[in-house]
Protein backbone atom coordinates (compact mmCIF):
# COMPACT_ATOMS: atom_id res chain seq x y z
CA UNK A 1 0.00 0.00 0.00
CA UNK A 2 1.41 3.25 -0.80
CA UNK A 3 2.14 5.96 1.59
CA UNK A 4 -1.21 8.15 0.63
CA UNK A 5 -3.50 5.14 0.74
CA UNK A 6 -2.54 4.59 4.49
CA UNK A 7 -3.37 8.15 5.21
CA UNK A 8 -6.89 7.53 3.50
CA UNK A 9 -7.28 4.24 5.01
CA UNK A 10 -5.91 6.10 8.32
CA UNK A 11 -9.10 8.25 8.23
CA UNK A 12 -6.96 11.28 7.10
CA UNK A 13 -8.43 13.95 4.18
CA UNK A 14 -7.08 16.43 2.11
CA UNK A 15 -3.99 14.32 2.34
CA UNK A 16 -1.56 15.29 -0.46
CA UNK A 17 2.34 15.71 -1.58
CA UNK A 18 2.51 19.20 -1.64
CA UNK A 19 6.17 18.89 -3.01
CA UNK A 20 9.65 17.49 -3.98
CA UNK A 21 12.31 19.23 -1.59
CA UNK A 22 14.22 18.97 -3.73
CA UNK A 23 17.18 16.57 -2.06
CA UNK A 24 16.93 12.83 -2.67
CA UNK A 25 19.01 10.84 -0.51
CA UNK A 26 20.03 8.11 -3.19
CA UNK A 27 19.26 7.35 -7.22
CA UNK A 28 16.01 5.64 -5.97
CA UNK A 29 14.51 8.05 -3.80
CA UNK A 30 12.69 11.12 -3.89
CA UNK A 31 12.62 14.07 -0.97
CA UNK A 32 8.78 15.38 -0.92
CA UNK A 33 6.32 17.00 1.51
CA UNK A 34 3.43 15.61 2.66
CA UNK A 35 0.58 17.50 4.35
CA UNK A 36 -2.67 15.62 5.66
CA UNK A 37 -5.93 16.95 7.58
CA UNK A 38 -8.38 14.95 10.23
CA UNK A 39 -11.75 15.81 9.79
CA UNK A 40 -13.73 17.71 12.25
CA UNK A 41 -15.63 15.72 14.81
CA UNK A 42 -18.45 15.09 12.63
CA UNK A 43 -16.93 14.34 9.43
CA UNK A 44 -16.57 17.21 7.86
CA UNK A 45 -13.95 19.54 6.71
CA UNK A 46 -12.88 23.01 8.35
CA UNK A 47 -13.45 25.14 5.71
CA UNK A 48 -11.16 27.70 6.07
CA UNK A 49 -11.84 31.48 4.80
CA UNK A 50 -8.99 32.27 2.03
CA UNK A 51 -11.55 30.79 -1.10
CA UNK A 52 -7.76 29.42 -2.80
CA UNK A 53 -7.29 27.56 0.33
CA UNK A 54 -11.10 26.29 0.65
CA UNK A 55 -10.75 25.41 -3.85
CA UNK A 56 -7.20 23.54 -3.13
CA UNK A 57 -9.09 21.40 -0.06
CA UNK A 58 -11.65 20.77 -2.67
CA UNK A 59 -9.22 19.55 -5.10
CA UNK A 60 -7.21 17.59 -3.12
CA UNK A 61 -9.79 15.98 -1.20
CA UNK A 62 -11.61 15.39 -4.80
CA UNK A 63 -8.49 13.51 -6.62
CA UNK A 64 -7.83 11.76 -3.05
CA UNK A 65 -7.44 7.95 -4.16
CA UNK A 66 -10.48 5.99 -2.71
CA UNK A 67 -12.63 3.97 -3.86
CA UNK A 68 -11.58 4.97 -7.22
CA UNK A 69 -8.49 5.70 -7.58
CA UNK A 70 -6.65 8.27 -9.28
CA UNK A 71 -6.27 7.66 -12.74
CA UNK A 72 -9.97 6.79 -13.11
CA UNK A 73 -10.83 9.87 -11.23
CA UNK A 74 -8.97 12.11 -13.79
CA UNK A 75 -10.19 10.18 -16.78
CA UNK A 76 -13.60 10.95 -15.70
CA UNK A 77 -13.17 14.40 -15.02
CA UNK A 78 -11.49 14.73 -18.72
CA UNK A 79 -14.79 12.81 -20.09
CA UNK A 80 -16.58 15.46 -18.23
CA UNK A 81 -15.30 18.42 -19.15
CA UNK A 82 -14.93 17.01 -22.85
CA UNK A 83 -18.44 16.49 -23.01
CA UNK A 84 -19.56 20.06 -21.24
CA UNK A 85 -17.73 20.95 -24.62
CA UNK A 86 -14.67 22.95 -22.55
CA UNK A 87 -12.11 23.88 -25.02
CA UNK A 88 -8.43 22.61 -23.90
CA UNK B 1 3.73 -5.83 2.32
CA UNK B 2 4.89 -9.20 3.95
CA UNK B 3 4.20 -8.44 8.15
CA UNK B 4 8.13 -7.92 9.80
CA UNK B 5 8.91 -10.80 12.26
CA UNK B 6 9.85 -9.85 15.88
CA UNK B 7 13.49 -10.78 15.26
CA UNK B 8 13.31 -8.59 11.60
CA UNK B 9 11.53 -5.63 13.84
CA UNK B 10 14.55 -6.12 16.25
CA UNK B 11 17.09 -6.10 13.73
CA UNK B 12 16.30 -2.93 12.50
CA UNK B 13 15.41 -1.42 15.35
CA UNK B 14 19.20 -2.16 16.76
CA UNK B 15 20.58 -1.05 13.16
CA UNK B 16 18.89 2.37 13.45
CA UNK B 17 19.73 2.71 16.76
CA UNK B 18 23.32 2.36 16.64
CA UNK B 19 23.74 4.75 13.46
CA UNK B 20 21.39 7.29 15.00
CA UNK B 21 23.62 7.44 18.28
CA UNK B 22 26.59 8.23 16.07
CA UNK B 23 24.68 10.99 13.74
CA UNK B 24 23.57 12.55 17.68
CA UNK B 25 27.82 12.75 18.02
CA UNK B 26 28.14 13.88 14.67
CA UNK B 27 25.48 14.36 12.36
CA UNK B 28 28.08 16.15 9.93
CA UNK B 29 29.74 12.81 9.57
CA UNK B 30 27.05 10.42 9.96
CA UNK B 31 24.18 11.31 8.14
CA UNK B 32 23.85 11.70 4.54
CA UNK B 33 21.04 14.36 4.64
CA UNK B 34 21.23 17.97 5.08
CA UNK B 35 22.42 18.99 8.48
CA UNK B 36 23.81 21.79 10.27
CA UNK B 37 23.15 25.56 9.35
CA UNK B 38 24.05 24.90 5.41
CA UNK B 39 21.17 22.39 6.04
CA UNK B 40 18.66 24.60 7.48
CA UNK B 41 19.50 27.36 5.12
CA UNK B 42 18.69 24.61 2.27
CA UNK B 43 15.56 23.47 3.31
CA UNK B 44 14.63 27.53 3.64
CA UNK B 45 14.17 27.57 7.39
CA UNK B 46 13.15 31.15 8.43
CA UNK B 47 16.23 33.05 9.73
CA UNK B 48 14.45 34.96 12.16
CA UNK B 49 13.91 31.82 13.86
CA UNK B 50 17.17 30.06 13.63
CA UNK B 51 19.03 33.42 15.03
CA UNK B 52 17.28 32.70 18.13
CA UNK B 53 19.73 29.59 18.31
CA UNK B 54 22.95 28.89 19.49
CA UNK B 55 24.92 28.19 16.78
CA UNK B 56 25.85 24.45 18.29
CA UNK B 57 22.26 23.99 18.79
CA UNK B 58 21.80 24.47 14.91
CA UNK B 59 24.96 21.98 14.08
CA UNK B 60 23.22 19.39 15.48
CA UNK B 61 19.91 19.68 12.81
CA UNK B 62 19.93 16.94 10.45
CA UNK B 63 16.53 16.08 8.50
CA UNK B 64 15.39 15.80 5.14
CA UNK B 65 13.29 18.71 3.99
CA UNK B 66 11.68 21.57 6.06
CA UNK B 67 7.86 20.38 7.60
CA UNK B 68 7.20 24.40 8.70
CA UNK B 69 6.70 25.17 4.62
CA UNK B 70 3.64 23.04 4.91
CA UNK B 71 1.49 25.60 6.72
CA UNK B 72 1.62 28.02 9.41
CA UNK B 73 1.49 27.28 13.28
CA UNK B 74 0.30 29.78 15.20
CA UNK B 75 0.60 31.26 19.04
CA UNK B 76 -0.63 28.69 21.66
CA UNK B 77 -0.96 25.63 19.73
CA UNK B 78 0.15 22.59 20.73
CA UNK B 79 3.09 20.32 18.42
CA UNK B 80 4.53 17.43 18.13
CA UNK B 81 7.48 16.48 16.84
CA UNK B 82 7.98 12.58 16.26
CA UNK B 83 11.10 11.42 15.44
CA UNK B 84 12.79 15.04 16.93
CA UNK B 85 16.15 13.81 17.14
CA UNK B 86 18.23 16.65 18.31
CA UNK B 87 15.34 18.88 18.49
CA UNK B 88 15.99 21.29 16.39
CA UNK B 89 12.25 21.35 14.68
CA UNK B 90 11.05 20.81 18.41
CA UNK B 91 12.69 24.05 19.59
CA UNK B 92 11.91 26.09 16.22
CA UNK B 93 7.85 24.92 17.10
CA UNK B 94 8.07 25.90 20.90
CA UNK B 95 9.26 29.57 19.34
CA UNK B 96 6.08 29.43 16.77
CA UNK B 97 3.37 28.35 19.76
CA UNK B 98 4.74 30.95 22.06
CA UNK B 99 4.72 30.79 26.21
CA UNK B 100 0.80 29.65 25.66
CA UNK B 101 1.30 27.05 23.27
CA UNK B 102 3.75 23.77 23.91
CA UNK B 103 6.08 21.38 22.13
CA UNK B 104 6.65 17.98 22.44
CA UNK B 105 9.56 15.69 20.59
CA UNK B 106 9.77 12.20 20.99
CA UNK B 107 12.38 9.78 19.86
CA UNK B 108 13.18 6.11 20.12
CA UNK B 109 17.02 7.21 20.68
CA UNK B 110 17.92 7.98 24.04
CA UNK B 111 21.13 9.54 23.17
CA UNK B 112 19.06 11.64 20.64
CA UNK B 113 16.99 12.66 23.36
CA UNK B 114 19.61 13.88 25.28
CA UNK B 115 21.40 15.42 23.02
CA UNK B 116 17.71 17.37 23.08
CA UNK B 117 17.61 18.02 26.27
CA UNK B 118 21.14 19.56 26.06
CA UNK B 119 20.43 22.09 23.12
CA UNK B 120 17.11 22.76 25.41
CA UNK B 121 18.99 24.33 28.73
CA UNK B 122 21.05 26.43 25.77
CA UNK B 123 17.68 28.16 25.42
CA UNK B 124 15.64 29.60 27.97
CA UNK B 125 12.11 28.14 26.37
CA UNK B 126 10.53 26.59 29.37
CA UNK B 127 7.08 25.03 26.92
CA UNK B 128 9.07 22.55 25.32
CA UNK B 129 9.78 18.76 26.79
CA UNK B 130 11.10 15.56 24.85
CA UNK B 131 10.36 12.25 25.89
CA UNK B 132 11.64 8.41 24.64
CA UNK B 133 8.25 7.19 22.79
CA UNK B 134 6.79 5.13 19.47
CA UNK B 135 5.30 6.37 16.60
CA UNK B 136 3.25 3.44 17.13
CA UNK B 137 2.69 3.53 20.55
CA UNK B 138 2.41 7.42 21.20
CA UNK B 139 1.68 7.81 24.79
CA UNK B 140 -0.94 10.91 24.91
CA UNK B 141 -4.76 11.04 24.83
CA UNK B 142 -6.58 11.29 22.18
CA UNK B 143 -6.79 14.98 20.22
CA UNK B 144 -4.30 16.45 22.27
CA UNK B 145 -2.09 17.72 19.13
CA UNK B 146 -3.03 20.86 16.64
CA UNK B 147 -0.44 19.84 14.42
CA UNK B 148 2.03 16.63 14.40
CA UNK B 149 5.24 17.30 12.15
CA UNK B 150 7.79 14.83 11.36
CA UNK B 151 11.35 15.44 9.42
CA UNK B 152 12.88 11.99 7.37
CA UNK B 153 11.08 9.28 9.90
CA UNK B 154 8.03 7.67 8.86
CA UNK B 155 10.56 5.90 6.22
CA UNK B 156 12.36 4.18 9.43
CA UNK B 157 9.38 3.26 11.03
CA UNK B 158 8.23 -0.63 10.63
CA UNK B 159 4.90 -0.34 10.99
CA UNK B 160 3.71 2.80 9.01
CA UNK B 161 -0.03 2.28 9.47
CA UNK B 162 -0.06 1.64 13.11
CA UNK B 163 2.14 4.65 13.53
CA UNK B 164 -0.42 6.82 11.11
CA UNK B 165 -3.56 5.39 12.82
CA UNK B 166 -1.73 6.92 16.49
CA UNK B 167 -1.15 10.21 14.80
CA UNK B 168 -4.82 10.53 13.66
CA UNK B 169 -5.74 9.71 17.06
CA UNK B 170 -3.87 12.45 18.91
CA UNK B 171 -4.58 14.93 16.49
CA UNK B 172 -7.90 17.54 17.36
CA UNK B 173 -10.02 17.78 15.26
CA UNK B 174 -9.27 19.70 11.95
CA UNK B 175 -5.46 19.16 13.14
CA UNK B 176 -2.68 18.51 10.50
CA UNK B 177 0.24 15.85 9.97
CA UNK B 178 3.05 17.98 8.07
CA UNK B 179 6.15 15.63 7.09
CA UNK B 180 8.91 15.88 4.95
CA UNK B 181 10.70 12.30 3.90
CA UNK B 182 12.17 10.44 1.31
CA UNK B 183 10.05 8.18 -0.94
CA UNK B 184 10.79 4.94 -3.43
CA UNK B 185 10.91 6.02 -7.38
CA UNK B 186 11.22 2.49 -7.60
CA UNK B 187 9.10 -0.75 -6.54
CA UNK B 188 10.34 -2.35 -3.05
CA UNK B 189 12.58 -5.45 -3.70
CA UNK B 190 10.23 -8.22 -3.05
CA UNK B 191 13.38 -9.77 -1.21
CA UNK B 192 12.24 -8.95 2.54
CA UNK B 193 15.69 -9.71 3.75
CA UNK B 194 17.54 -7.29 1.83
CA UNK B 195 14.71 -4.75 2.28
CA UNK B 196 14.94 -5.28 6.51
CA UNK B 197 19.14 -5.48 5.92
CA UNK B 198 18.98 -2.06 4.32
CA UNK B 199 16.16 -0.29 6.55
CA UNK B 200 18.33 -1.90 9.83
CA UNK B 201 21.91 -0.24 8.43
Amino acid sequence: MDFLAMLNEAGFVGFELVRDTGFNSSPVTKGVLIRARKPDVEGRLTVPQNPMETYDHFFSQAYAPGSIDVKTKHLIALAASLGAGCQP
Amino acid sequence: MKAISTEDRKKIETGLRAKYVRVAITPEKDFQYPTGEAGLKGQHYDPNFLRNLPHDVLASYCGVGNPFTLGPISEGESVLDIGCGAGVDTLIAAMMVGPEGRALGIDVVPEMLERARENLRKTAFDNVTFQQASAEELPFPEGSFDVVISNGVFNLIPDKEKALREVFRVLKSSGQLRMADQVLTVAPSDDLSSRIDNWAG
